[in-house]
């Protein structure tokens, strides 16, 4: 088959989960953080409605029928994880976008008391990670219902959501360390750190669990995981989502975990294991994505 | 007895002319570079002087359990009561969730409408009397069409007395085209 979801769709696939990560990060960074962690779910909210935001603008332009695209909110089909999860991001953007408000400083919170949004704020916080989960996970069942070698894998939904929230923090830890003002504090950072290293330890053991559960599949599917393996896409898999994507941004954090990094180093090496959490995530998707539509069924 | 519309195609009779892509294509005003139906070939097959080639037909197999009414997000696709699968352009968003799912290839994305596009057993054809386009032009009558559910039609004739075969078998979708194999040397009277 040749390729119908392209570049664009990985793009919508990455976006999705990143801004539901970043989301779940802000949300219990606030619920459970207390004000040391202020800052760090400050910076999750303020990310969180960008990257979904051009994810769908993207999505809607990849569409043969643009302009038809309010067919998807006249209806709900309950067999397409397409139907329910338009409704799904639907409503988490939205909401993404209030919960931005919230954190605004209050002089910019023209609508509103104070007291009544701290209130909203916090209700919102216990919410959102409910649609944040929902946003991540349902992109995996998206692809396990097109009955597509790779796409088909059980597992799919629990990688997309372990690889959103994985990047999801990353980027906080990323955005929250860029600019000179507002630095998350050392601590912040370390909590942040231990939860990402813990994340990407526990994607690389579902996509070695979904790799074997694969090749002990069919034949069709033993040789769509070949492709990644072996064939086409190993270069892929191998360097790009394994080295750099998961090992070497692993390996750094861990020396940072264990304060084995220089001080002058620590701003440079902070940034790029995020960045390289972040550049893997995109790539799983890619590589998922391209895969299940380049083998099929024999 | 409910209507359950399908193909039977006899290989040993396709001579790979592709005379039914044509009239598919002529039709229906299939955009070029996307096709409604197509004709495999095998390659050779076999070491001389013992070869062979054998060729098969093939387009949407209108299934049973199909893929792509499930995943439809607008439901603009749909299965009849009569088994036909078609798309509802009105509905339609182009989002090409079908074209993925469908195992057989069947799908494409039309470049004039933007919207999926497939097979639809001619069904402006069937409104009239007539046969899909492709069963009317087969020179070789490979392809037959009708109800699978009618013991009085062709199709069910065809399967009743040869043996037959369905591709993907395993996958589940239930495909309504039915290939044979042998040779088949009269095509029985029905409807």
């Amino acid at each position: 088959m040749e390729l119908t979801w392209g570049l664009m769709i990985v793009i919508y696939l990455f976006t999705a989960g990143l801004s539901a990560g970043a989301m779940i990060t802000s949300n219990l960074a606030f619920l459970y953080g207390g004000r040391e962690f202020e800052l760090v779910s400050r910076w999750g909210a303020y990310l969180s409605p960008f990257p979904i935001s051009l994810g769908l603008g993207v999505l809607v332009l990849d569409l043969g029928s643009p302009l038809n695209f309010y067919q998807l909110f006249l209806t709900l089909e309950l067999s397409s994880p397409m139907s329910y999860g338009s409704w799904i991001i639907l409503f988490f953007t939205m909401l993404s976008f209030v919960y931005l408000y919230f954190w605004l400083p209050e002089t910019y919170q023209r609508i509103g008391q104070t007291q009544q949004l701290g209130l909203w704020k916090k209700r919102l916080a216990k919410l959102m990670p409910v649609l944040s989960i929902a946003v991540a996970s349902y992109t995996g069942l998206l692809l396990n219902a097109a009955v597509r070698p790779i796409w088909n894998a059980p597992l799919l939904p629990i990688l997309f959501l372990i690889s959103a929230l994985s990047t999801g923090v990353a980027a906080v830890i990323m955005i929250s360390n860029l600019g000179p003002w507002k630095r998350a504090r050392h601590k912040e950072l370390h909590v942040l750190t231990k939860a990402d290293a813990g994340l990407i330890i526990l994607e690389c053991l579902i996509i070695l669990i979904m790799i074997v559960m694969g090749r002990l599949s069919s034949a069709s599917e033993t040789m769509a995981f070949s492709s990644l393996l072996f064939g086409n896409y190993a270069w892929v898999f191998w360097l790009l989502i394994v080295g750099l994507g998961l090992i070497i941004p692993l390996f750094l954090e861990l020396m940072e975990l264990k304060d084995k990094i220089p001080v002058k180093w620590v701003w440079p090496v902070t940034i790029s294991s995020s960045f390289l959490v972040l550049f893997g995530g995109f790539f799983v998707r890619y590589v998922i994505t391209y895969a299940g539509q380049t083998s099929s069924w024999f | 007895m409910t209507i359950r519309m399908g193909f039977v195609i006899i290989t040993s009779r396709c001579i790979d002319c592709d005379a039914c892509m044509v009239a598919c294509r002529s039709e229906n005003d299939v955009p070029l570079g996307h096709t409604r139906n197509w004709v495999k070939t095998s390659g050779v097959q076999g070491q001389f002087p013992k070869v062979s080639e054998m060729f098969q037909p093939g387009n949407c197999m209108h299934c049973d359990n199909p893929p792509c009414v499930a995943v439809c997000p607008t439901g603009a696709s749909q299965k009849r009561p009569d088994g036909i699968i078609i798309v509802e352009d009105k509905k339609c968003i182009g989002c090409k969730y079908c074209l993925t799912a469908c195992p057989y290839d069947a799908r494409f994305s039309n470049s004039e409408t933007g919207k999926a596009d497939k097979c639809t057993l001619c069904l402006h054809r069937l409104e009239q009397g007539l046969k899909p386009a492709c069963v009317q032009t087969c020179l070789g009558k490979s392809r037959q069409a009708g109800d699978l559910n009618d013991p009085g039609s062709v199709v069910s004739k065809l399967i009743a007395h040869y043996p037959t075969r369905i591709l993907l078998k395993d996958v589940g979708t239930g495909p309504n085209i039915y290939y044979i194999d042998e040779a088949v040397p009269d095509i029985p009277e029905g409807k």
